[in-house]
Parts: C-alpha cells; structure tokens; sequence
C-alpha cells in the first residue's frame, strides 16, 4: 500500500463501513467462486470470458484471472472467431487494461496482459498484392506508443510505462528511428530537468546510435555537455544532472575534457559554495586525471585539492562523511587512487 | 492508547500481523488474496526478526501453504486455486525452511517448475506466460539454492543476462536497458552474491549511488529524485551489506525515519509517516531495522530476507556485514 493516509475512524464509522461493504464482498466472493469454478472446469466459453471481465473490472491484481481469460481466448474464442473478430477482441482488451491501468498504473499484471494482446495481433487476411499483411500489427503498435506517451505525461517516473515503452520500441513492426527516441527524451528531460528517467533513457539511445556510426560520437558528447551545463546551471542539487555528466566523463580518458569540465564545475562551485554535488564531482573527476594523466599533471595538487574538498564535504553532507572518510585514505596513495 | 515513535512497538507490531488473518469479512482481505503467499512470508519473517516466531500457528502455515501447490506445473499459486508463479514459490519454499519443513516438498517437481523459467536469454520468466524480469533471475537463484539445487543451474547464461542490465550508474534494471531501481539492485546483488559472482559489481559507483539514496529526512528513496519510502530501507541496506558499505548512510537518521512510519495505534510500519501500514512494509521496515543494528532485534540475512543464524546452518552465509547491534 503507497500513499495511503492513515485515518482514524471511530468503532461505529468502522462497523458501517463493514456492514456497506457486506454486499459487495459477498458479490465478489461469488464471482471469485464462479470464475475459479469455470477455470477448474477448463471451461473456454463467451460466458466464462464475460465473467472474468466482471471480475477484473473489480479487481485488475487477480493474476489468475488474467492467465485464465488468455486461455479462454486461445482455446475457445480464437478458434470460432475471424481475424477481424480476433482483432476486435484484443481491441476490447486493449480497452480493458487502460481503464485498469488508468486507476492502478503500476500493477505489473496489467502490462503483461496488454503486451501479450498486442504480440497476438492477426495478420491482415485476404490481401493479395496491394497490400501490407502486417498492417494492423502496426495499427494497434503505433497506436500503444501514442497510449503509453500519454501514461508517461500523467507520471514522467512511472517505470513500469519506461519500461512498456522499451517494449514497444523493440516491437514495433516499422521500428521508429532512434534520432525520434532522443528528441522525445529531449523534450521529457527540457519539462523536467529531474526526470532522471529520461536522461537514463538519454544514455542508452545515444550509446546505440554512436556505435552504429548514427552520429558523430565526438560532436554529439559536445552538445551533450552543453545541454547538461545548463541544467546544472539551473539547479545544482539535482542529482539527475549530475549523474548524466558522470556518465559523459566515462573513464575520463580525454585530459582535455576532464581539465575544461573541472573547470566550469569549478565555476559554479564559486557561485554556489556548499554544492556538494559540485565538490563531489570534483574529487572523481580530479582522482580519474590523477588516476589516467599523472604523467601529465601535478599531482601533489591534484591530491591536495581532494584532501580539501572532501573536508568540506564532511561539513555539508555530515551523515554520508564515512564514504569521504574512505576516499580520504585512498587519494593519499600513489598509483592506487580508486 | 497512543505510543512515542521512538522505540520500536513490538508487541504491537506482533498483534497486528497475528490479526491480519482474522479480517475475513473484511473486502481489502480478499481483494488481496493474490499476495496471500508473500504475505505470509512477510509476517513470519518480521516475526522471526522480532523474536516472536511463535506467534502464528505453524501447523496451520504449512497446511495452508501445501494447500496452493499446483501439482500439475510443480509451482506454488498465492492461495489455492491460484495459478503457480514463482513468486509465491519461492515464498512458500522460505517459509517451510523457515519453518523446518522442507519435508513436505517434493523438491524435484519444485526445482524442476523454476528451471522450466528460464529463457534462453538467461533471464527468468514469472510463469509460463513468460513476462521476464530479474527479479524473477534471483528468485530462482535463491530458491535453488536453499533447496540445495544450485548445481542444476546454468550459472553463466544466469549471471550473463544479469552483468547485462547494469547501467553505468552501477545499478542494475529490470531489463536491458531498463532504468537503476534499488529493487532491482537488490536482487541482482543478491542473485550475484548467492552464484559468488561479486565480481560483476562495480562496487565504488553502485555503493556511491546507493548512499545517494538517503534523503535529508533519513528516508531512502528507489531512484534519484524520487520520495523516500520504508521498503528501500531494506532494498538499499541490504545491497549495501553485500558491498559491506552501510556505514555509508546516517543510520540514526534512517532509524527514525523507519520508526515515525510506525502506526502508534493499530501496529504495523507504513511507506511513510501518516500512511496506513501493511505487512509489507512492516517486514521491510523490520529487516532494514536489523541491518541497521537496532536494539533487541535477531540478525537477518540481506542476501535470503531470512533469520540469519538459519542460513548460516545451512551453510548458505556469504561474506556480507550489516551494522552491529546496539544494546539497549
């Protein structure tokens, strides 16, 4: 139970409720009884499948249910029925799972189901030569990217929906192009410089169009940091941003990036003197130039510069100083800074 | 009767989950009888870390969960008449270990329904619907395990799929590609402990993104940017005790959050404060508590959820180290 207020109710209010509840509770327990008893039964009627909709419009968590309606369909519906009856069917239920999912958007049931509608879409029949067999597979699949848009606008964080949406992608019959993916992440992450959902998804669309020689990986990196710049100018304690910028910095294998990247982070720690996010950047981004450039800088300072900086970070963020305490001793050492 | 929410209400914690099975006129019960099986193991277990294993019935636990065996796909449903899945299987098999009555299992059906799990990619699917999650991977790892059938499992393929949902934060998704959570990462740690494969962590980025969890009211959140809620406390801590980096976090601070979530009235541990308490929470709360040290509690095993003196007989204990216990 999440987000639930705790309410205390007198014994009288409790006791009316209860006696309310009496007739839906028998109501359900019946249909319960019903459904299980058809299942039992291995019953694949209309009436069986009328029921377990009954039931699931209660209650959407009921996994049997669910697994029980989907051999209804395969075993006694599909059979009698034509592709478009098939098609209309899993438009139903596609119809469904979004009332369902409209109240209860992170029950994992309830995606399961719609998926499984969508990969059992029928082949267009009777097309000859003018045209697509797969034609409605890419109907109703476009259709559950538009749906699942909208699922994302009501809960950008909803990973259940992310996790829907990497689904889709993947199954799509005409895959949609991966330069439209990073837009949409650009235009979830430009609403909400927090959505850390969407920089995650950031990440992964660029690492795939960069080693398929999409775009330029070198080009690419620099508008990325310039996109990342801005948000860290606009809110240094979101962690999201930084998070993102460590994954740009990688490795740290570019000297170049690495000085310029500390050096604006630097910058900003000027403006903002108790952003440890600022401080803590620092310090992984000085020990990885100490750690792959030492032949190139100083490391006397490098390491100077750490030891202070993790000071102050025990004074501004006392309850993680342990951590600090840790690196503290391992930035002393020469040659062993991780 | 009201109480101070700065000790832990045992007792009343112990009463609530003894009435939790008395509510059979109540709608929500059966509404959730889906959950019945993990439900069980959530309240024995909570049990068990508070020193009152005896509180529920055991005789009519273990009837209850041979009752939702399906013998024709060799798994356990959440309640009878339910289909299997191997959530509440691997439920059901904790709890008769819990309970010492793993006798009662006829573990070659059981460990035979779990392998038929796992897809070619390496993942585990839930059931033979086949949404795959790896949640479902760790399931299976620490069910064979504690059946003492690890043996039978495609170690590789196992730990390929999991070193294939780590992201660059550290974490690990549910997927390939899919987003770090503390869930996750809690059963990819765990399932990586049990197969002694620690080396696929990168251990200074996950416990640095771990310890970002803690928010400045002491609460762990699942993801950055996201509210805290009692169950990462468990999730978090227990990831954490497999890198043994919980001194990372303010345990004080977390301490408190966990015990403000307390209802001081009716017992049991809710997300947050002022919310309504259920049995999940109250196991998480509980075991994150232990981990933590906390006064008057046994030791629980992050990697299992289990009592931890019960796997350390099975010989089942990995290298992990929680906080040590305060006395009083």
């Amino acid at each position: 139970m999440h987000g639930v207020r705790r309410a205390r109710q007198s014994k009288e209010a409790l006791e009316a409720k209860r006696r309310k509840e009496q007739s839906k509770l028998r109501d359900y327990l019946a249909l319960t009884d019903d459904v299980l008893t058809r299942k039992k039964r291995n019953e694949w009627s209309r009436e069986a499948l009328h029921a377990t909709t009954q039931l699931l419009q209660v209650n959407p968590e009921f996994y049997t249910v669910w697994n029980y309606r989907r051999r209804i369909l395969i075993n006694g519906v599909f059979p009698e029925s034509t592709p478009e009856q098939i098609k209309d069917l899993l438009t139903d239920d596609l119809s469904l799972t979004m009332e369902a999912l409209k109240i209860h958007p992170k029950v994992y049931w309830i995606w399961t189901h719609r998926g499984w509608c969508l990969n059992n879409v029928p082949s267009r029949p009777g097309i000859s030569d003018d045209g697509d067999p797969r034609g409605w597979e890419k109907e109703l699949w476009n259709q559950e990217l538009f749906v699942v848009e909208k699922l994302l606008d009501a809960d950008p964080r909803n990973f259940h929906a992310w996790s829907y949406r990497r689904l889709v992608l993947e199954s799509m019959p005409v895959p949609k192009l991966e330069t439209s993916e990073l837009a949409y992440t650009t235009r979830k992450i430009e609403s909400n410089f927090s959505n850390f959902s969407a920089w995650h998804q950031r990440s992964k669309v660029l690492s795939s169009l960069w080693s398929q020689g999409k775009l330029d990986e070198t080009k690419s990196k620099e508008e990325e940091f310039d996109l990342v710049h801005n948000a860290m100018y606009t809110d240094p304690k979101d962690q999201s941003v930084w998070i993102y910028h460590r994954w740009l910095i990688g490795s740290g294998d570019s000297r170049d990036i690495l000085e310029r990247e500390i050096a604006i982070i630097q910058s900003l720690l000027e403006e903002e003197p108790d952003s440890k996010w600022c401080m803590e950047s620092l310090v992984h981004y000085k020990r990885l130039l100490l750690r792959n450039h030492a032949s190139s800088v100083v490391t006397s300072t490098l390491t100077q510069d750490c030891i202070k900086l993790l000071d102050q970070l025990r004074k501004v963020d006392p309850g993680r100083r342990a951590r600090y305490n840790e690196i503290g001793k391992v930035v002393v050492i020469p040659n062993c800074v991780f | 009767m009201s109480h101070e929410l700065n000790s832990l209400l045992i007792p009343l914690h112990v009463s609530y989950i003894q009435n939790l099975g008395k509510n059979k006129d109540d709608l929500m019960y059966h509404l959730t009888a889906h959950l019945r099986m993990n439900a069980i193991y959530w309240g024995l277990t909570a049990l068990c870390i508070m020193g009152h294993r005896e509180a529920l019935d055991r005789d009519e636990m273990i009837d209850y969960v041979m009752s939702c065996w399906d013998e024709e796909t060799g798994g356990f449903g959440a309640h009878p008449d339910h289909d299997a899945h191997i959530l509440s299987t691997l439920s059901a098999i904790q709890i008769l270990v819990t309970q010492d009555a793993i006798e009662r299992l006829d573990i070659n059906r059981v460990v035979k329904f779990i392998l038929s799990l796992q897809q070619p990619s390496g993942v585990f699917a839930g059931d033979s619907f086949g949404e795959i999650d790896t949640r479902f991977t760790y399931i299976a790892v620490n069910a064979l395990s504690l059946l003492g059938r690890l043996k039978d499992l495609d170690v590789e393929k196992t730990v390929n799929y999991i070193v294939q949902c780590r992201n660059f934060d550290g974490g690990f998704g549910s997927r390939i590609g899919a987003e770090s959570h503390a869930g996750q990462v809690f059963v990819c740690c765990a399932a990586l402990t049990i197969l002694d494969r620690l080396d696929a962590i990168d251990t200074s980025m996950l416990s640095w993104w771990l310890a970002e969890r803690q928010l400045p009211n002491g609460g762990l959140n699942g993801r950055p940017e996201k509210l805290e809620d009692v169950c990462y406390s468990f999730w978090v801590l227990s990831s954490l005790s497999m890198l043994k980096k919980v001194h990372y976090i303010d345990s004080d601070k977390l301490i408190s959050f966990i015990l403000s979530a307390q209802d001081p009235e009716g017992g049991g541990i809710a997300d947050r404060p002022g919310d309504m308490p259920d049995v999940f929470h109250t196991h998480f709360g509980v075991a994150g508590l232990s981990l933590l040290g906390y006064p008057g509690l046994v030791d629980i095993d992050p990697v299992y959820c289990m009592p931890a003196a019960l796997i350390e007989k099975m010989g089942l204990r990995k290298g992990w180290q929680a906080l040590e216990r305060r006395t009083g």
